[in-house]
């Protein structure tokens, strides 16, 4: 890299490289578009050997498991424990972010015995993935009907105007 | 009968308004957490481009190199099929290449004199990038300008190299596809989610989108109130950047969101025996994770919508070899 500004430089007598002493990870580049905060990939990134989801049985009440989702928020968390509220064999459900500065949620699963923690969960997200799907093909669907219209109107002003 | 919902008890989708900008509809029979984490991954998981690292070769305008660089960044860029785009943390590369990357070019002097206003569509887009038209910046108004970057005075000139990467907003905003999504159920408030607060008589005092509280139906007079009743009927308003069509935002954001669910279930059903194997180590981006995962149990229906309403023949399963972009899916 620093070869290539340094042509560039040379290129352009009048030309200044700015603040040259700063090494970041792409070496001599003068400016992040916007570097108040550097970490915010720490968000949605897992770190090295970090899982993105263990659990741990809770041993004081059966069937019971808490489930830590490591680099996920509100949006996976309030959305599987109130799906969770929906299947006749969970009997609690609930999530908490233990601290907001740290991208963890914590889902607490209890079940009648019927199924364990863990499959109640495998079974809730398919059927969201499968709700999902629905709804991106009636989505697609619906939208292309929309522009259909759209360009079937657009045809038909065109026409008028030439008549 | 409800004119909106003439599917019955099915998932669906109706359009109120459609264009290149917004995408007006509502989603009928689903549930607000679902709903909800939809609009969550719309604003901030779906990936677009945005110039994120600048370097200044010359900069003598009024404008400190920050500034400008800040200003770059929140340039809107088209962000279609940007999937042909990596991470530039996933890349092999050192740094930045055509992979995971396009440059974008600014150089400009003012040799007039008048001030010159330096306008986004004179950023030059190198050559070798994934695709032809992903990092063309956004310029929709008549002129074809773009938005304004700096004004420079007689002598004064700025050359700048901009790498702009693929991110999503959750990192910063620059990347977010939206510029706002209207999120709205109940609008005449039945199920008393919302206690108004009022001076004299809250009907009055608040304001009431009138189309969406026509679809949903105004109460009745002396109406029992249901206390079982849950939201089903959702309207969004979801309007883009630029960087991508509103239908492009929704889409990507549903499949966004079932990556993330794969990536559960993938990492929940992958724990029977087959933890070793899973040699990723950690930093990967969201999408690497369980992407494409092969799940065993194809056909099971669900508790809410049946699986016949959409499955009907084989190889249909959300799972299966054509879960996103099949003959019926995004084809455009």
């Amino acid at each position: 890299m620093w070869t290539t500004i340094g042509r560039l430089v040379e290129h352009e007598p009048n030309s200044t490289l700015r603040n040259p002493n700063r090494k970041s990870n792409h070496m001599n580049i003068a400016h992040k578009a916007d570097f108040n905060n550097e970490n915010r990939f720490e968000l949605f990134l897992l770190d090295d050997n970090e899982k993105k989801v263990e659990w741990e049985e809770e041993t004081r009440i059966p069937n019971t498991a808490v489930f830590t989702f490591n680099k996920e928020d509100h949006t996976l968390g309030n959305l599987l424990s109130s799906r969770l509220h929906k299947y006749d064999y969970v009997t609690f459900s609930a999530y908490k972010v233990p601290h907001p500065l740290f991208a963890k949620f914590e889902l607490r699963v209890t079940t009648n015995g019927s199924i364990s923690p863990k499959d109640a969960i495998v079974k809730c997200c398919k059927d969201i993935v499968q709700d999902l799907e629905v709804l991106s093909r009636s989505f697609t669907t619906e939208w292309l009907g929309k522009r259909i219209v759209h360009e079937g109107e657009a045809e038909r002003l065109a026409r008028e105007r030439e008549i | 009968m409800d004119p909106y919902d003439i599917e019955g008890g099915a998932i669906n989708v109706r359009f109120l308004h459609a264009d290149s900008t917004r995408a007006n509809f509502l989603i009928q029979n689903f549930d607000l957490a679902t709903a909800n984490a939809l609009r969550r991954v719309m604003l901030s998981e779906v990936p677009t481009m945005a110039i994120d690292v600048v370097e200044v070769i010359d900069n003598t305008s009024v404008l400190a190199d920050e500034f400008i660089c800040h200003r770059l960044g929140l340039i809107p860029l088209n962000s279609k099929n940007v999937d042909d785009v990596l991470y530039s943390r996933d890349c092999d590369c050192e740094g930045y290449c055509e992979q995971c990357s396009v440059v974008l070019t600014l150089n400009a002097r003012c040799t007039g004199n008048e001030v010159m206003k330096v306008y986004a569509r004179d950023l030059v887009v190198s050559e070798g990038r994934p695709n032809d038209e992903v990092g063309n910046p956004v310029i929709t108004d008549p002129e074809g300008l773009g938005s304004v970057i700096v004004k420079l005075r007689k002598g004064q000139s700025i050359h700048m190299r901009c790498i702009a990467k693929k991110g999503i907003a959750k990192e910063h905003a620059k990347w977010a596809p939206s510029a706002a999504i209207g999120f709205e159920y109940d609008p005449n408030n039945k199920l008393r989610h919302l206690d108004y607060w009022y001076e004299e008589d809250a009907k009055k005092e608040w304001p009431v989108d009138e189309h969406n509280a026509n679809i949903d139906g105004a109460p009745q007079e002396g109406e029992a109130f249901d206390y079982d009743a849950v939201p089903t009927r959702f309207f969004f308003d979801v309007e883009t950047v630029g960087g991508l069509e509103p239908d492009q935002i929704v889409t990507q954001g549903i499949k966004q969101l079932q990556q993330k669910l794969a990536g559960v279930i993938h990492e929940l059903q992958g724990n029977d025996g087959m933890n070793g194997a899973d040699d990723f180590g950690g930093a990967q981006s969201p999408q690497m994770n369980g992407a494409g995962y092969g799940g065993q149990d194809a056909g099971y229906t669900t508790p809410y919508g049946n699986a016949s309403v959409w499955g009907g023949g084989g190889g249909t399963t959300p799972y299966g070899a054509t879960p996103y972009g099949g003959p019926g899916g995004s084809g455009w």
